[in-house]
Parts: C-alpha cells; sequence; structure tokens
C-alpha cells in the first residue's frame, strides 16, 4: 500500500531542513529552480520526442517516507523510485489501463516461470550503467532485496512472505536470501518462491519496490543521500521535508529501456502541506505540478474544474473505508456491522471530499479486477442511507448505547469525514467518540496491534493492478500482526482464508480468467461488513498552463509521470 | 492575621492613594480602596462589560441552539449546507445558520457559543490550577528558601525556558492519545480537562516567580518575626500572615493568565493539539476554516472576531484592576 505520509510538526520539519541544509552537502550541477518561472530555454528533439529542456516545479503535500527506495513505500516516493531506481520490470510509462501493463525494464524479457509457479526465470540486461558509470550486475538484485529486508522496507511481507529464505534473513537467521541465485556472467537471475505468487511479477515492477542497486551501496538507510540507481532521472539537492531536485540523467538516453523514455525537463519538488496554498501555487503558475495524491480543496476547487486545459479527474484505484474491529464489542456482532454499512452516509462522504470521492460499497475499486457488478448489499451508495433500519439492527444486536471510539487523522476531508461517521454512529444508537491522531503517526498507531482500535478510517492505494494487492493485507487473516498489522479489522473468516488460498498462485496475467471468483469473494466481505467501504479516490490530474497538458502521461500507479512534462 | 491589613501595608496604600493624588477616605479597607478606583476607571468597566456580556452570550448556547437554531454544535446538515463542492453557506441572517455553516454543514453560530463556553471553561480551569499551584510553590520556595526554593525554582525555570506553545504541542499530542491518569480519575484523550491542565502547568512559573520573590520580602517582615514569637507554625504563618499579603498580587494575576490561557487554548487548538474534534473552540474553529480561504472567509473571521472580543475585555479589564490595586504595579506576563 502507498501511504499518504503527511509530517508531524511542520515546524520540526523547517528546523530539520534549516540543520540539515546548514551542513549539508551542495555542488550539484542542477540547473533547477525554486520557481517555475525561471526555467531555461527550451530545445526541440530529444530521445522521445517533444521539447526538451526547463524546469518543472511540483508540488506535494508531504515529503516522501525516505528517498532511499530501500526503505520508502509511500506514493510520494513510488512517482519518484519508478524513474530514479528501475527494477526487473516496469509498468507502462502510459494513462489508463495501458498503464497497468507490466513490461521489461532491467530484465531483457517478462519472467519465465516453472516449477508449478514457484521458480522465476530472467536475464539482466548487459551493458546497463548505473548514473555513476558502475555496471548493473545479475547479483545486485539479490543485493537489493537483502538491503531493503535488512533495512525494513515498509512493504517487505511482499517478499518474507514469498522468496524462500527471506523471512530467515530478515529476522538474522540466515547471512543470505537462499531462494535467489544470480549469475553474474551470463546475467540470469533464478527465484525461488515458499508457494506459487501470481503476483510476483507485479511486485517486480511496482516503482521503487525491488529497485536495482549496486552491491557497494552501504547496508544502511540512506535517506539525504540516496543509493545509486538505473533510470531516467537522478535525486540531488535533497533538503529533507522541503524538497528535492530530480535531474535528468545524461547516461540514460544512451541506453534507454524501450518503454521508458528518457525525461525531457528537469524536476523540482517543494513541499507544501497547505492544500489550499499547494493548489493556488498551480493555479497562478508559480508551481507546474499538482500532487496527485492530495484533494483540491472546495474553495478552490469550482475554479480549478473550470481549467479544462489543465484539469482533469482520473478514477484510481484507490478505496477508501471504515474497518469495524470483529474482535471489540460492538463489532464482534455481525448485526452491529450490518448496520454500520446500512447507515454510512456516502452521498455526504462525497460532498465532503469536494468531489473528489465516488462513492461505492466495495472494497475492491471499480477498475480492479473483481470489482463486483452486483448491487451492493446494505443499499445504494449514491442514495441516503436507510438509518431506520439502521437504528432497527443495532438494536436488535443489543448493542445500543456501547460506546465506540472512532480512529481518524486530523486533516482534511478526512476529519470531516470521520466526523460525519461518529455522527452517524450517534444516530444508530452507539455513543461515538473522535480520536484523532497526527497524520504522520496515524497509521502506525493503529497498525499497533495492541491499541485495539475498535473503528476509524483507512484507505488503500493499489501498489499493482491484482485484487492480490487489496486482499493481502487488509482481509487476510496473516496479514494480523503485533506491528504492522494493516488487517485493522483483525478478521480471519475461514471462507476467505480457503478463496485466497486458490486464487493467490493464479499469475498477474491471468488474473481476469478469476475475475467471477474475485467478484463473489469480494461481495462476501461486502456482506459480512468486516469493513465499510464508502468510496473511491478521483485523482487530480492539475498542471500549469506552462506544460503540454496533453502530452502528459497519468499513470494508474505512480500518477503524474515526470519524465512525460514538457513546456508547450 | 486576619485579612485586615497591618500597620505598614495601611501605610504602603496610603502612599499608593497619595502617588495618585487622592485623599485617603477614612475608614476603608484595601479592597473597598480597590474597587472604589475600579468604578472610576470607565474604560475598564466598558471592557469588563463586554467580556461579561461574553461570557452570558457563551452560557445562553444551550438555549440558542435549542429553541432559536434548532440545530447542535455537532449536527450536520451536508445536503442544505453545503454546495456540490463541500463550499458551506455563508450567514443566511435568519435563526438557522445565522453566520453560516462550516465545513461539515454545521452551524456556526451555535458552534461558536459552544465553542466559546469549551474556551471559557479551559481558560477559567487552566487559570485556576495556574493561581492555586503558583501560589502554593511559590509560597513554599519563599517562605523555606534553600534546598527547597532551589529545587521548585529550577522546575520554574525548566518550564519558563520552553516555548509555551510547544511544550503545549508536546503535551497536548501524548496526551490526545493516551489520556491521562491522575490516579483518582482518568481523563480520556478529548476530554476539556486535558488542555485545561496543559495551560494550567505552563503558566504556573509565570505567577509563582513573582509571588516567591514577594514572599521572600514578606518573610523578613516584623509581623512575620511578631508571629514567630507568638509560636505560630510554618503552615499558620504562611497561609494567615503571608498569603493575604500577595493576594492583591495574584488577583491582578487572574485576568492576565485568564486571557493567556484562553488565547494558547485557541492556539494549541488551532494546531491540532487542544479541543479535540468535533467539540468546538475558537481555536478549532479557525484552523476550520483556513482551509476554506478565500471563498469562506466567515468560517475563520467570525471565531476570530469573538475571540478578539474576549481577550480584549479580559485584559482591559484587567489592567484596571492592577491599577485599582496597585497603581504603581508594573505587572505583565512575557513569555
Amino acid at each position: 500500500m502507498r501511504k499518504y505520509k503527511r509530517p508531524l510538526w511542520a515546524v520540526v520539519a523547517v528546523a530539520m531542513a534549516f540543520a540539515v541544509a546548514a551542513c549539508g552537502s551542495s555542488g550539484s550541477s542542477s540547473t533547477s529552480s525554486s520557481s517555475a518561472g525561471a526555467s531555461s530555454s527550451t530545445t526541440s528533439g530529444g530521445s522521445s520526442g517533444g521539447k526538451t529542456g526547463g524546469t518543472a516545479s511540483v508540488v506535494e503535500g508531504t515529503f516522501p517516507q525516505s528517498l532511499d527506495p530501500s526503505i520508502d513505500f509511500t506514493t510520494q516516493g513510488g512517482e519518484v523510485h519508478w524513474l530514479t531506481h528501475l527494477g526487473v520490470l516496469s509498468f507502462a510509462h502510459a494513462s489508463g489501463n495501458a498503464g497497468t501493463q507490466i513490461i521489461p525494464a532491467i530484465a531483457t524479457a517478462l519472467p519465465t516461470t516453472s516449477n508449478g509457479g514457484k521458480t522465476y526465470t530472467f536475464t539482466v540486461r548487459s551493458g546497463l550503467k548505473y548514473s555513476d558509470g558502475t555496471p548493473v550486475k545479475a547479483s545486485d538484485f539479490k543485493f537489493s532485496v537483502e538491503r531493503a529486508l535488512k533495512l525494513g522496507w515498509s512493504a517487505a511481507s511482499f517478499l518474507t512472505s514469498t522468496v524462500q529464505g527471506a523471512a530467515d534473513y530478515a529476522k538474522g537467521k540466515a547471512q543470505t536470501v537462499s531462494g535467489i541465485i544470480a549469475d553474474d556472467a551470463s546475467g540470469k537471475v533464478t527465484v525461488h518462491l515458499v508457494t506459487p505468487y501470481g503476483a510476483f511479477e507485479d511486485v517486480l515492477a511496482c516503482g521503487g519496490c525491488v529497485p536495482f542497486m549496486p552491491a557497494s551501496t552501504p547496508m544502511k538507510p540512506e535517506p539525504n543521500n540516496p543509493p545509486v540507481g538505473f533510470g531516467p532521472y537522478v535525486i540531488k539537492n535533497i533538503q529533507p521535508n522541503v524538497g528535492f531536485d530530480l535531474d535528468i540523467n545524461p547516461n540514460y538516453a544512451s541506453q534507454a529501456i524501450p518503454g521508458i523514455p528518457a525525461g525531457k525537463m528537469n524536476i523540482t519538488v517543494k513541499v507544501e502541506s497547505n492544500t489550499t496554498t499547494e493548489a493556488s501555487d498551480v493555479i497562478n503558475n508559480s508551481a507546474d505540478v499538482f500532487d496527485w495524491g492530495d484533494t483540491i480543496p472546495p474553495a478552490e476547487i469550482q475554479q480549478v474544474s473550470k481549467l479544462t486545459d489543465r484539469f482533469r479527474a482520473v478514477q484510481s484505484n484507490k478505496t477508501f473505508y471504515w474497518f469495524l474491529n470483529v474482535n471489540e464489542k460492538p463489532f464482534n456482532n455481525t448485526l452491529a456491522r450490518e448496520a454500520v454499512a446500512t447507515a454510512v452516509d456516502r452521498p455526504a462522504l462525497a460532498r465532503l471530499g469536494s468531489g473528489a470521492l465516488v462513492p461505492g460499497c466495495y472494497l475492491l475499486p471499480p477498475a480492479m479486477v473483481g470489482h463486483p457488478t452486483q448491487t451492493c448489499p446494505y443499499g445504494d451508495p449514491n442514495s441516503p442511507p436507510n438509518v431506520a433500519k439502521a437504528k432497527q439492527l443495532v438494536q436488535q444486536s443489543g448493542m445500543a448505547g456501547q460506546p465506540v471510539t472512532v480512529w481518524a487523522e486530523n486533516r482534511q476531508p478526512r476529519l470531516q469525514w470521520a466526523e460525519n461517521y461518529a455522527a452517524t454512529l450517534n444516530a444508530i444508537g452507539f455513543k461515538a467518540t473522535l480520536k484523532t491522531i497526527a497524520d504522520a503517526e496515524y497509521f502506525s498507531t493503529i497498525e499497533t496491534l495492541k491499541n485495539h482500535p475498535q473503528t476509524g478510517f483507512a484507505d488503500w492505494q493499489q501498489d499493482f493492478p491484482n485484487p492480490t494487492d487489496f486482499y493481502q493485507n487488509l482481509v487476510d487473516g496473516n496479514a494480523i500482526l503485533p506491528v504492522g498489522n494493516s488487517n485493522y479489522e483483525e478478521a480471519n473468516d475461514p471462507h476467505i482464508q480457503s478463496e485466497l488460498k486458490a486464487l493467490y498462485p493464479v499469475p498477474a496475467t491471468q488474473v481476469d480468467s478469476v475475475a467471477s471468483r474475485w467478484q463473489a469473494l469480494d461481495y462476501y466481505t461486502a456482506q459480512k461488513a468486516y469493513v465499510v467501504p464508502y468510496g473511491y479516490l478521483s485523482s487530480p490530474e492539475f498542471l500549469s498552463s506552462r506544460i503540454d497538458f496533453s502530452k502528459v502521461v497519468f499513470s494508474p500507479l505512480e500518477g503524474n509521470d515526470f519524465s512525460s512534462l514538457q513546456l508547450k | 492575621m486576619s485579612t485586615t491589613a497591618t500597620g505598614t501595608e495601611l501605610s504602603a496604600e496610603s502612599s499608593a492613594w497619595a502617588d495618585a493624588g487622592e485623599e485617603l477616605p477614612p475608614g476603608l479597607g484595601p479592597y473597598q480602596l480597590a474597587w472604589r478606583r475600579l468604578k472610576r476607571n470607565k474604560v475598564a468597566l466598558v471592557f469588563g462589560a463586554l467580556f461579561l456580556l461574553v461570557v452570558i452570550l457563551c452560557l445562553l448556547a444551550p438555549v440558542y441552539s435549542h429553541d432559536i437554531a434548532h440545530t447542535g454544535p455537532n449536527d450536520e446538515h451536508v445536503d442544505t449546507a453545503l454546495n456540490q463542492f463541500g463550499l458551506p453557506i455563508g450567514p443566511t441572517w435568519h435563526a438557522k445558520f445565522f453566520l453560516g455553516a462550516d465545513n461539515t454543514g454545521r452551524d456556526v453560530a451555535v458552534r461558536l457559543l459552544y465553542g466559546g463556553r469549551n474556551s471559557l471553561q479551559i481558560g477559567a480551569e487552566a487559570t485556576l490550577i495556574t493561581i492555586v499551584l503558583a501560589t502554593l510553590l511559590g509560597i513554599l520556595a519563599g517562605y523555606f528558601r534553600g534546598p527547597l526554593d532551589g529545587l521548585i525554582s529550577r522546575v520554574f525555570e525548566l518550564i519558563w525556558a520552553y516555548p509555551v506553545i510547544l511544550l503545549g504541542i508536546a503535551l497536548g499530542v501524548v496526551l490526545a492519545i493516551s489520556g491521562l491518569d491522575l490516579g483518582f480519575t482518568r481523563l480520556s484523550g478529548n476530554s476539556l480537562q486535558i488542555p485545561a491542565i496543559i495551560i494550567g502547568v505552563i503558566y504556573i512559573p509565570y505567577v509563582g516567580k513573582p509571588v516567591r520573590g514577594q514572599v521572600l520580602g514578606l518573610r523578613e517582615r516584623e509581623f512575620i518575626d511578631a508571629a514567630r514569637q507568638q509560636g505560630l507554625g510554618h503552615m499558620r504563618i504562611m497561609f494567615s500572615e503571608i498569603l493575604p499579603n500577595v493576594a492583591s498580587t495574584i488577583i491582578v494575576f487572574i485576568p492576565l493568565i485568564m486571557a493567556n490561557a484562553i488565547l494558547t487554548e485557541a492556539g494549541l487548538s488551532f494546531l491540532g493539539a487542544g479541543v479535540r474534534p468535533p467539540n468546538p473552540s475558537w481555536g478549532t474553529m479557525i484552523g476550520e476554516g483556513i482551509g476554506l480561504l478565500p471563498a469562506a472567509v466567515h468560517t475563520m473571521l467570525v471565531p476570530g472576531i469573538m475571540l478578539v472580543l474576549c481577550v480584549l475585555g479580559i485584559n482591559v479589564f484587567g489592567d484596571g484592576v492592577r491599577d485599582a490595586l496597585d497603581p504603581r504595579a508594573k505587572i505583565r506576563i512575557e513569555h
């Protein structure tokens, strides 16, 4: 999951930035500028067509978790690392469904599978060199996996639960990941899995998930001096929690991977935690790209939505939902959960989200394989809820008057959603109070099992276009962990578990063949109301008038493709 | 000693009265004299009345909510008060949504009054905590001196050295998650008493240090020696002899601390470390309104004006009280 991270204290962030800036390194020859208007002159041409040159300014709501890809697993980090640190595979640099296609990146071709889907084999392209000139070797893949495990990559479970020996290596029980065998001479890499795992190619392709880096990279976090990578861009001029630059990698164009174009503009990324200012900056052309993970605030959405040559709302595979902890009263009661699913006011939540929320009731978003086509089990999500029926269900459950703590982040519109949700719970007979947690601390708090959150806000942005991504992390009983638990509802349903056991091995390329089975499973999950989804994100693709909007690629997985930015 | 002034204090009062260029009326105690002076300060009284008006309006919040606006402070009217983009309606000048709606379609006027209750409650509780603990610690430190004074003074300096807002944020965030266990009771993370306790504690040195300084001088005075000679115990001397003599200083501090406590609460709530949503306070309302600028200015402007009026009322009235109690005093809360 790509969690949308926001710093805890702007004050602390600024203080840290000053501290680091005061003693940090410089020396970059970057031509970037903090002002969009300060770009250099443009020239025509370039390896992938269109105008090249200049600097585009990107405003992000928050800094990536880390610019070291062995640690980061955020939307802000992913959109950077899929351009700076290519992995074995990649998703195509294309808008819409075409952007979900897996293409070979550092591998010469898609991996071949054998041994009943338990062995993956691929060959590393010969002659590739990292941005510093170091040759890319097959053994770098093994090193990258080991480094991610050693440094505690936020999505390490993708590896520890699948690759042979990865779990032991992560726990310090093994000196190496035994399931990966790399031969530098031939460039051949063989990966042995514990069990067949159909989404393994997706994991190899997701931006920044398992990037290549030289084996000489220090085995320690390097957020301010990220490891050297191979890709169209290099990271420069890092000011922690303030911003950084993405400069065009001058060595990439001559060894460009088919389907992964070289960059056309240098990029300056700066953090702007106030979404109103963020949107104003782009409206006024003092910044070029709005953070696709943010929502344009109500005060500006009317103005922005009129800018049809600069703004487009793009449906993305991100689900917002309330989790209901089945191990805590009152949600250990089926009727109480059904009451919540019946009462949630999705049209109101959509309005509070300034139109960026598309009401829905299923965990799998509409563009995801497996999204059910049946009507929602507890009423039309586009109509007002049946509160009277919900009240009746609460009475029947015998849970009326039960205290409920609603956990929520404290930023807009998530806080407004939580306030509305708490009011709904009170309206149907519970005694709900709100517990707001600073954005930067929220998920780590609710992911700690001993906190036993009763109910609260959660969301999931697809890492790859496979329903496994949602279920493996959010609903699978095996995802219940003491720390880093993302199965917040703590559900461990035998039917779901048996279905997942059958569905996980289906290869990513064949997931369409089991779409109806995923649909049935997702409908079952909605019926059980372990989670109560209420909508899907409509992401803003919003650029300044300097940028050629028609040429920009908006990846369904990584958002704005910075390598496609070019001046008009 | 009773609250009747001793010869020394009377001579001080006479001197103060003379400094003010007025003739000392016969048979009046120091507080009666102060009241006479305060009554002549029309500006202070007007602002005192303004503050009183704000308090009365806030106390009438349930009446306004139930009988006039017919909506509660946390009742959302998403369908009627927000447009399709989630932008709230402005002032209607009708009973319902008189001052418009906020970002979740709640009545701003109703939340303004309930928010005022919360802000004033926190201000009052914080002031009480500050005054009681600061007086106690200040008297103990000044009277006993030595190691106890050293310990208490260092604690004062430790708190004083930390910026008020940063200390408040740090404590507010931690306690919002874990709540506060006071031994005899447990406060949940969204209790109004948590910001009150935080603010009350961080202002202790601002009162405690001046009280301690005054007690250091008083303990050397003849009437304290006389009390010792009469065999009075430490507790009796501290609270019967010394406390009445620092009372005017403490009284002067009350409105100043109250005003600062309300402002600090607003600041902490604005930053998300004070009153927890969905409970309203003027600070949280301003914070919520910021995100709606410039399209819905009323959401930030209305609580901002109320906050200014309230704090201005207390401050000017507090200055009048200070002038009345001791025309020569120059007590200020300085951060």
